[in-house]
């Protein structure tokens, strides 16, 4: 009540409404008109927490209005939760998988794949009118819930207690047991005690230890993968060809070289093309699975990629960075500092490791595509040896220009948390570039604490 | 059956509050209740001095006492010694038969019990080692806003918002607390915030027992109308009126156990 | 109940360390391995000296491993790295060589952290968490002759299966042996407690092998000669408590001491520490992959998922001992940040329920800290099953007639 609430500003709408349209997966589009009409009239009403002036999104009573793709990616965000009502609506089958996994066999399965950020973002959406804290405190009150029905020291719980208390449909628990999670393949299990017995389930196996070195690791998870379009295909009812996932992957490749693109082409800027949050949400779209759908993070992408070459060539800096900003390099899984808040600070962020070493995998396209898929994935810089990791993320850091590096990891990510030392050992005796690691606390909300060491950091940069 | 003349003991040594209940016969007869000192011993004795000193009796005059609470491994004066947990449920069994699920907040502990129409315990979870929702962690937040104790519930019912805490680790949350203030949160919104987020918590600890009606509340938390309300609404459910100081129901119900030794070992028929 | 042959073992225990500095004098390697797939008799077929390296109880060490791999590991895996840090453990010191396996992901990166920051010769066998799918137990196979030939290269000789053969059979016979004394522990009358045997069987991960089936064979005769057939059965006012959940190596015996201070008879358990791993161990053909593949279609731990809750040959086995030594309530141990087991806590309990069966979880680190609040959750169970079989008995001492 009586909360200020951001409101996108007339001034810019004739801009806006030159860029292009989103293009879906079903073939339907949106005109800038209709995004515009969405962010301006109904998106605050539904949901005002997005466009509350909070001191979680900085205080902020202005965003980069003059960067189309800001809009497009808010409106895909703010739209999700309804597309994805739509999707099921329509018979679309949705599956759960992990964070930091590519989601070319999904995509040939004709399956929605979401990450578990996804669908808590599914699931926020499903109710309209919240402030903030509202939003918070519904979020916390289905966490601790799921805390109790499966551990108090889960990390994150997978949206395990919206798809057991029916409010999500997703149809198969499928994730890769990647590394960078230690609690996913027990996430996945936790769901054979859960009420919902219709919703199939299936670790695909991950092989650990030197395992791009070993073709028996190749062929296992190659199998992995086979089996997971097997289950996935008994969803839908339809049948997957290997020439299927060929053009899922090609598609995907074309994602990952656009984001990739799009990252150098930031990095190549002397002043920061944009502020951290925008630069996050654009390149994480290289990965094209980040909205629910392939084609309309396509369409999206393509045009930013114009965009921003646009603002380096006339050195535009971001909306809300502040000059010689400290640039920041984040690592770590599933979380990420408070953008604006650092900025606000002096710093902004460059890069961050998650997201950005599946991004960075291309698959070879000659020859079997599961072994080819499987033989990208196994190499996955992010789930390489310590000192594989940490030689590849400070390439990163050097391509990025960064001074400051923060390794962060959630409260309960052990296998993260475990060698969050020796990487930022590794990355300081190389580089000399100052390091500092940072726990989450439960619940994972940003709060003062944190953002009060990451301020400390940024000062002593 | 006539019961006349005989006096049964309970003693309660919490990390807060040291409580005793006298039993006279079938009834309560009694009661002390005092702050908990660093000698455990002294406490108890000091809690059942203030009962025998309001009931008229000595020490020598009570047929039975069972210490319980975490005092109760250093209770001389105690005949035997039984978890509170056993005796929670046997107090609120004593007051009312109908209950069958008792939440507990104590100084440091919170449980969820179970128990059947005897006052058995069928099943039981506490809180981790984490303090969240327990006397100690209000204690923590009461000094923060500089507020007595037992006032904390009536502010939070004054609220307009609920602010919602990050953390319920009574170390960071207190810091967070500090920093809500900071930011311009109302007080009373952030200790409404803290109620929910605790309530929240107990709601999860019922998740592994499960609730069954009546409901009753015991420990000195209960006496905070602010989490009673929390609770009431996290947990959908009505919670029974007590007849007495909630903070007694260890302490009565380590009477009743001492009644029912007493009739055992064949010193009381 | 004093049974000889323990005093011995003790004995021989405390004479260990010294006994394996001499052999590595005499050109001998020992193999520190961790992890519950860890096919040992490769190990000691291969002429190296196998010593399990599972230390707990030490709060000290825990905050060392923290400064190394994060306070925000299992507490057993920062012991462990925390030992390696402080290097003063006389076992690890006498490591040569480590095995460890990827059973559980947070053991993983123990041997990570401790390559990096130790500079120690770690071989690593990795393990399918789809176990019990063929394409997983083929990739099992390959994985295990990689180990194989990670450790022959150090052992400057290749595997001879005769060797093998023998190694195989001599670690039959161990498992043989123990399963033959467990069954005393529990019995009515028993002369041997829960206790002595489990610490029997941890001395094993330390002895010699062969010294180590004699003496097991020893315990077993006193036994025999004490108590005859051993019966399983409850003596008057027991409360027979199963153990299950993280393991709890040696050093670490605080819950142990609190059941038993409490009144409490441990008769079985299900820990990774302490019986399941001799139960069913099926070794079908003489080769690694034979082998390593025996220890993977044992019961499995739990940090391996089963999708299938009604085909969880876990909790079929946990039901199995609990109605195997008449167990009347199971406390479930827990280790903080111990995920295969924290996950599985409030499910199993659900699922046991259904057959009766009370569990606390109790859930804990290696502090003393916690002593008291352990000791009231242990007692306030162990009183409730009292209470449970006297009223059943009808002949209730704290609920009114």
């Amino acid at each position: 009540m009586g909360k200020q609430l951001f409101r996108y500003s007339e001034a810019n709408k004739e801009k806006f409404l030159e860029s292009d349209n989103i293009t879906f997966n079903d073939g339907s589009t949106v005109s800038p008109e209709e995004i515009w009409h969405y962010l301006t009239e109904e998106a605050p009403v539904k949901y005002p927490s997005a466009f509350e002036v909070n001191l979680y999104q900085g205080n902020r009573g202005s965003r980069d209005e003059t960067l189309p793709t800001s809009l497009k990616t808010r409106y895909l965000g703010l739209t999700f939760s309804a597309r994805m009502e739509k999707a099921k609506d329509n018979g679309k089958s949705i599956a759960f998988i992990q964070g930091g996994q590519a989601v070319d066999p999904y995509t040939a399965a004709d399956t929605i794949a979401l990450r578990p950020g996804l669908v808590n973002q599914w699931n926020n959406g499903l109710e309209y009118g919240n402030d903030i804290n509202k939003e918070n405190l519904r979020r916390k009150k289905s966490k601790e819930k799921a805390f109790h029905d499966m551990s108090f020291e889960a990390c994150q719980t997978g949206g395990y207690e919206h798809v057991q208390a029916g409010d999500l449909r997703i149809d198969v628990i499928a994730p890769y047991t990647v590394l960078r999670c230690s609690d996913i393949s027990y996430g996945v299990e936790a769901h054979r005690h859960g009420p919902k017995k219709n919703v199939k389930l299936l670790n695909v196996d991950y092989p650990l230890r030197y395992q791009a070195d070993k073709p028996w690791a190749i062929e296992y998870f190659a199998q992995n993968l086979r089996r997971l379009v097997n289950t996935l295909d008994e969803v839908t009812g339809r049948k997957t060809s290997e020439d299927d996932l060929l053009k899922a992957i090609k598609l995907h490749n074309t994602g990952r070289r656009l984001g990739t693109e799009l990252a150098e082409l930031w990095w190549s800027a002397d002043v920061p093309p944009t502020n951290s949050d925008d630069r996050a949400s654009m390149v994480s779209l290289g990965n094209l699975e980040v909205h629910g759908d392939v084609q309309a993070s396509l369409s999206v992408l393509k045009e930013a990629k114009k965009f921003i070459a646009e603002r380096v060539k006339n050195g535009v800096k971001g909306h809300a960075v502040a000059d010689n900003p400290k640039r920041l390099f984040i690592l770590g899984s599933c979380v990420g500092i408070n953008g604006s808040r650092s900025e606000d600070a002096g710093a902004i962020v460059v890069g961050r490791d998650d997201q950005w070493s599946h991004c960075s995998s291309l698959v070879e396209e000659e020859g079997d595509p599961y072994y080819n898929l499987a033989k990208a994935t196994l190499e996955y810089p992010y789930e390489q040896s310590i000192e594989k990791r940490a030689q590849w993320t400070i390439e990163q850091i050097k391509k990025s220009r960064a001074d400051g590096v923060i390794f962060i990891h959630n409260w309960g990510c052990n296998t993260q948390a475990a060698i969050s030392r020796p990487i930022v050992d590794i990355i300081k005796r190389e580089t000399g570039i100052p390091t500092y690691i940072h726990e989450r606390d439960l619940h994972g909300l940003r709060d003062e604490q944190e953002q009060n060491r990451v301020n400390a950091f940024v000062e002593m940069l | 059956m006539s019961l006349s003349g005989n006096y049964f003991a309970g003693v309660d040594v919490g990390s807060l509050a040291a409580k005793s209940v006298i039993l006279k016969d079938g009834d309560i007869f009694a009661t002390g209740l005092v702050p908990s000192g660093v000698n455990s011993v002294e406490s108890g004795l000091n809690a059942l001095n203030i009962a025998l000193e309001s009931a008229g009796l000595k020490q020598e005059e009570l047929t039975y006492i069972v210490g319980t609470g975490y005092g109760r491994v250093s209770a001389p004066y105690a005949n035997k010694a039984v978890t509170e947990i056993t005796c929670h449920a046997k107090g609120a069994n004593y007051l009312h038969p109908t209950v069958r699920t008792i939440i507990d907040m104590g100084g440091q502990d919170c449980k969820a019990i179970r128990i059947d129409q005897d006052g058995a315990v069928v099943d039981f979870a506490m809180n981790d080692k984490c303090a969240a929702g327990t006397g100690r962690f209000l204690e923590v937040m009461a000094g923060v806003f500089k507020v007595e104790l037992k006032d904390l519930g009536a502010i939070a019912l004054s609220a307009t918002d609920t602010v919602p805490m990050s953390s319920t680790c009574t170390v960071f949350a207190e810091s967070e607390t500090i920093s809500l203030v900071a930011r311009g949160e109302k007080p009373e919104n952030i200790l409404n915030g803290i109620h929910h987020s605790i309530a929240n918590r107990i709601a999860g600890l019922f998740s592994r027992v499960g609730i069954e009606s009546d409901v009753f509340f015991s420990g000195g938390v209960a006496k905070n109308s602010g989490m009673k309300n929390a609770i009431e609404q996290a947990l959908k459910v009505t919670i029974v009126k007590p007849e007495i100081d909630p903070q007694l129901i260890g302490a009565l119900g380590a009477a009743v156990i001492a009644r029912n030794f007493a009739k055992k070992e064949g010193l009381w028929a | 109940m004093s049974v000889k042959t323990l005093d011995v073992i003790r004995k021989r225990l405390e004479e260990r360390p010294d006994e394996l500095r001499r052999a590595r004098e005499n050109g001998l390697k020992v193999v520190g391995w961790v992890g519950y797939n860890v096919p040992e008799e490769i190990i000691h077929a291969l002429g190296f000296i196998p010593v399990r390296i599972a230390v707990g109880g030490d709060d000290r060490l825990v905050e060392i491993g923290a400064r190394y791999a994060s306070s925000k590991t299992c507490v057993f895996i920062r012991e462990i790295v925390g030992a390696f840090a402080e290097n003063k453990d006389p076992y690890i010191q006498q490591t040569d060589i480590l095995a460890f396996d990827a059973t559980c992901l947070q053991n993983y990166r123990a041997a990570e952290v401790i390559e990096y920051f130790f500079k120690k010769d770690v071989v690593v066998l990795a393990v399918p968490r789809n176990f019990h799918l063929d394409e997983a137990k083929e990739y099992f196979a390959h994985e295990a002759n990689e180990f194989t030939r990670l450790l022959e290269e150090r052992a400057g000789a290749p595997l001879d299966s005769a060797r093998l053969a023998e190694s195989v059979a001599l670690y039959n016979d161990i498992r043989k042996t123990l399963k033959s004394i467990y069954t005393f522990q529990a019995s009515k009358n028993n002369v041997i407690s829960w206790e002595e045997v489990y610490d029997l069987i941890q001395a094993g991960e330390l002895l010699d092998k062969r010294e180590y089936l004699s003496l097991l064979t020893q315990t077993l005769d006193e036994l025999k000669e004490r108590q005859h057939y051993p019966v399983i059965a409850s003596d008057d006012g027991d409360s027979r408590i199963f153990l299950s959940g993280s393991l709890i190596p040696r050093g670490d015996r605080k819950l142990i001491s609190i059941i038993k201070s409490v009144g409490g008879r441990i008769v079985g358990d299900d820990l990774w520490s302490g019986i399941l791993p001799h139960l069913d161990l099926d070794i079908k053909e003489i080769s690694p992959a034979g082998v390593a593949l025996g220890y993977l279609n044992r019961t499995p731990h739990a940090a391996l998922p089963y999708l299938d809750l009604e085909s969880d040959r876990r909790l079929k086995k946990l039901q199995e001992c609990l109605s195997q030594f008449k167990a009347q309530g199971v406390i479930y141990h827990t280790l903080r940040y111990c995920d295969p087991f924290t996950f599985k806590a409030k499910e199993t309990k659900n699922v046991l329920a259904k057959s009766g069966i009370p569990l606390l979880e109790i859930h804990t680190e290696y502090a003393g800290s916690d002593y008291e609040a352990m000791k009231t959750r242990v007692e306030a169970f162990v009183e409730m099953i009292k209470i449970k079989s006297e009223i059943a008995e009808e002949q209730s001492v704290l609920v009114d007639a």
